[in-house]
């Protein structure tokens, strides 16, 4: 484990109602990294994110980001310091246009102070994830790819240094999967940290440096995707699944 | 010793009314996440149809259940067929549209009743009206033990229906998890529209036992409204026993605050509103159970 | 620009409507003149109300509360002998704090459960306010005599009034009304990327309170005596609520329009003793009609209709002005 890590779990556990949706998760995120978390359905990833952003509070365990402790902050306290994700069924402001939609992140994230310039960050964004063409299009008349991308440049709006993205790919086609590659791995190439809970193993393992695998809200196996997927318990959890 | 039995007596006969009043809104919300505003006019109709029935016709009022019962069934079907089914449906939870939409017909069901009966005050007056009997050593009147045992009888039937027959079933099954029962084939739209027919009948109901003991306007219904808002809030609304229970909770608050203070009745009213916002700020879970996302601290997963 | 000629535009039709407005006394008649007052209380109530209810989707049913508490600021500090016009501010202050004394509460609750809220509260307020002895009861307040003076009232109306649709759409274009529309669509995803929702609510709420307050004062003024029944009613509460969802909930035009319908209908319906009882129809059929055909309400009905002559169906049309 780094010395340093930018984000630190210890113990981490959400109860629902009886329902434990994570028992006890502990993880270490570097800074630079590429960190994919996996599991079958059910697994508490999304849970898992909801409560590393402050969407839902945990129902004991600790959140270390930056050396601060942030279990228990709401979201958008969670936001203002550079945490921030997006939301495995898209949440678009339907109403707003794509650029309104970036501006909101532009404007209320982590680089709010810098308000003079938001403009210019909003068209830098919607370039990088290629929307720049839709910018006037409103929200509710894209296609689920486009709305993908734009979960992705709304997050990146609020100039996080780290970005949990939830299920990115899901539903795309194999060459919008190629996209999706590509502009994760930029993105990190630019300074952020990166979260990704992904169903597409294969693109998950291609791009992280450590992963970690989740099944019924248990921690099952972490470490570099090598290793972790020859685990047996992983594989049985999957190979349980089908 | 002797005016607490009284608190408990007459808050017990004025629990059974209320949950009855109850009821009506619950079973609407349950099955459709729908707020029917509309249920403080019909309310008030009840009220109004029963008078005329007992001025013009000169039928006692808990007979005429018998006819308002089922008329206001359908009435209730045929707000749900010709207005309610048209609103866009909303996936996160009841929406405003529905609320304000009711809440227009819940004014024009107002101005109906000020053009056919007028703004005078009305009441029903029966030859027993004015008696009273002893219960447990205190003096009710005879009007407050009937509709006691109206109110009890009418939600005892309601348990059965729910229990036993299909439809109740049904009805319970969409109000704990809408998808999951639509994906076991049950037909939404009919159980929207019965329940529909079911919350209007109790409404018009309770409308009819309410002028056996109040006096009346067109205006009426809103205190009532707002009780069985709050009581609905308190109780959630998956069990009949449910909404018994924030009645009673309700009528005891009200007989307490009437028993040990001065202050007039009207401070009353403006108790159960606040105590609806209370109930409503301070219960987003436990006691809320079905209501779902009342308040931002609530998530179900994830 | 798009914008830039947007702007440009709503202020020349702003500043056209201003000196008009203005000068009107000089050539129009008092019975116009009070028409027009009413249509400016009518824009004031429902541009203030739209910002909380249209732009942010939080919907209050009980915004009478802080009409009356404009007025009955306004009223007692009269008695007392202080200029009415200089308790303007001090009614505006009170009705923020008022406001926010019940946001914090209720702005936890989501939707339709925020309306019954809000009507609760504000039912709550009148049946209180009608009890206590120092608001004169239920039977009012009096202004003392001498303190009014309808040129500079009015004057004062037609003020506000085009200020508050001004200062609408300036908040519509800026970072706060862009937070707003993000809460009203989808308040979790708002605060998702940073957005404080709770804080946001509480500043539009207590701005346009403190707004409808100011209106509230020069009523006061203007009519002279004021009661539970005329300030903290059900029915004003109910009539701030349609206009601009008759007129297009969300918009800056929308309220306007809304008040020119219903205040001109007011009007009309209180002239003729047989409608006069009608107005609860008239109210509910329009909500009925608005919410089952055209929820984006008379703008919503003339930008279809726009749509539809220019035959570019295809293109959606972007959020009128």
């Amino acid at each position: 484990m780094p010395a340093d890590a930018l984000l630190e779990v210890r113990g981490l556990t959400k109860h629902y109602e009886g329902l434990l949706a994570l028992g006890g998760v502990d993880f270490d995120v570097a800074r630079g990294e590429i960190f994919g978390v996996i599991g079958p359905n059910g697994a508490g990833k999304t849970t898992l994110f909801s409560c590393l952003v402050g969407a839902v509070t945990p129902t004991s365990g600790t959140i270390r980001f930056r050396g601060d402790r942030i279990d228990g902050l709401p979201n958008y306290k969670v936001v203002a310091r550079g945490l921030v994700r997006t939301h495995q069924i898209v949440r678009p402001f339907r109403d707003m246009t794509v650029e309104q939609n970036v501006s909101v992140g532009a404007h209320f994230g982590a680089g709010r102070r810098r308000r003079e310039d938001a403009g210019r960050r909003v068209a830098e964004i919607l370039e990088k994830t290629g929307l720049a063409r839709k910018a006037d299009a409103l929200a509710g008349t894209l296609t689920i790819g486009e709305l993908k991308r734009l979960e992705i440049a709304r997050a990146l709006a609020t100039e996080p240094e780290t970005l949990c993205l939830d299920e990115v790919m899901g539903g795309l086609n194999p060459s919008e999967i190629m996209e999706a590659m590509k502009l994760i791995l930029s993105i990190r190439d630019s300074g952020v940290t990166i979260l990704m809970i992904e169903h597409h193993v294969h693109a998950v393992v291609g791009v992280s440096d450590r992963i970690l695998v989740l099944n019924f809200g248990k921690p099952i196996a972490q470490g570099p995707p090598s290793a972790v997927m020859k685990d047996p318990e992983v594989i049985s959890a999957y190979l349980g699944e089908e | 010793m002797k005016e607490l039995t009284a608190i408990l007596v007459n808050s017990l006969l004025a629990a059974g009314l209320y949950a009855t009043m109850s009821y009506g809104l619950a079973v609407i919300y349950g099955v459709m996440r729908i707020i029917n505003l509309a249920h403080a006019g019909v309310l008030m109709l009840g009220a109004y149809a029963t008078f005329t029935l007992n001025s013009r016709f000169g039928i006692d009022p808990f007979l005429s259940l018998a006819a308002v019962i089922p008329v206001f069934f359908g009435f209730g079907v045929l707000l749900y067929r010709t207005m309610v089914r048209r609103l866009p449906r909303s996936q996160a939870g009841p929406s405003i549209e529905s609320l304000l939409l009711l809440f227009g017909v819940w004014l024009v069901l107002q101005n109906l009743a000020y053009a056919i009966w007028g703004g005078d005050t009305q009441s029903i007056l029966t030859s027993y009206t004015m008696k009273s009997v002893s219960l447990f050593g205190v003096r009710v009147g005879v009007p407050s033990v009937a509709v006691f045992a109206v109110s009890a009888a009418s939600l005892l039937v309601l348990q059965l229906i729910l229990r036993r027959t299909y439809l109740g079933r049904a009805i319970r099954a969409v109000t704990q998890n809408r998808d999951a029962a639509l994906i076991s084939g049950v037909n939404a739209d009919r159980i929207s529209a019965v329940a529909f027919g079911i919350g209007t009948a109790f409404a018009g109901a309770a409308g009819t036992l309410l002028a056996t003991m109040y006096a009346f306007t067109p205006d009426f219904g809103r205190s009532f409204l707002l009780k069985s808002f709050c009581i609905i809030v308190l109780a959630g609304m998956e069990s009949v026993a449910g909404v018994a229970a924030g009645a009673f909770l309700l009528a005891l608050l009200e007989s307490v605050v009437g028993g040990y203070t001065t202050l007039p009745t009207s401070f009353q009213d403006a108790l159960s509103f606040t105590l609806l916002v209370v109930a409503l700020v301070a219960f987003p879970q436990g006691l809320l159970g079905a209501f779902g996302r009342v308040t931002s601290r609530h998530r179900s997963i994830p | 620009m798009r914008q830039g000629r947007r702007w440009i535009r709503l202020l020349a039709i702003e500043a056209g409507a201003l000196v008009f407005l203005l000068a009107a006394p000089r050539f129009l008649e008092r019975g116009t003149l009070n028409d027009i007052w009413n249509v400016a209380f009518a824009v004031i109530l429902a541009s203030a109300w739209n910002l909380l209810g249209g732009f942010a989707g939080q919907v209050s049913i009980g915004y009478s509360a802080f009409i009356g508490i404009g007025a009955y600021t306004t009223a007692l500090l009269a008695l007392k002998g202080v200029n009415p016009y200089a308790t303007l501010p001090l009614a505006a202050l009170l009705a923020a704090a008022f406001s926010f004394v019940v946001g914090l509460p209720t702005f936890r609750l989501r939707g339709p459960y925020f309306t019954i809220a809000t009507i609760g509260v504000s039912e709550a307020v009148r049946v209180i306010a009608g009890g206590v002895s120092f608001t004169g009861g239920s039977s009012g307040l009096r202004m003392p005599a001498g303190s009014f003076d309808f040129n500079s009232n009015y004057a004062a109306m037609v003020i506000l009034a085009v200020g508050v649709v001004a200062l609408a759409a300036w908040v519509k274009a800026s970072p706060f009304g862009q937070a707003l529309a993000a809460i009203r669509q989808d308040i979790d995803a708002a605060e998702a990327l940073g957005v404080n929702s709770t804080k946001y609510k509480l500043l539009v709420h207590a701005l346009s309170a403190a707004i409808v307050a100011v209106a509230g004062s020069l009523f006061a003024i203007n009519f002279q005596y004021i009661s539970p029944g005329s300030v903290f009613d059900f029915r004003l509460s109910l009539s701030i609520v349609l206009m601009p969802i008759v007129g297009g909930l969300g918009t800056i035009a929308g309220p306007v329009l809304g008040a020119l319908l219903v205040g001109y209908l007011q009007i009309k319906l209180l002239s003729s003793p047989g409608l006069r009882d009608s107005y609860l129809f008239i109210y509910g059929g329009m909500l009925i009609a608005v919410m089952l055909f055209e929820p984006k309400g008379l703008l919503g009905l003339l930008l279809r209709l726009r749509r539809f002559l220019w035959r570019f169906p295809s293109r959606p049309v972007p959020d009128a002005g």
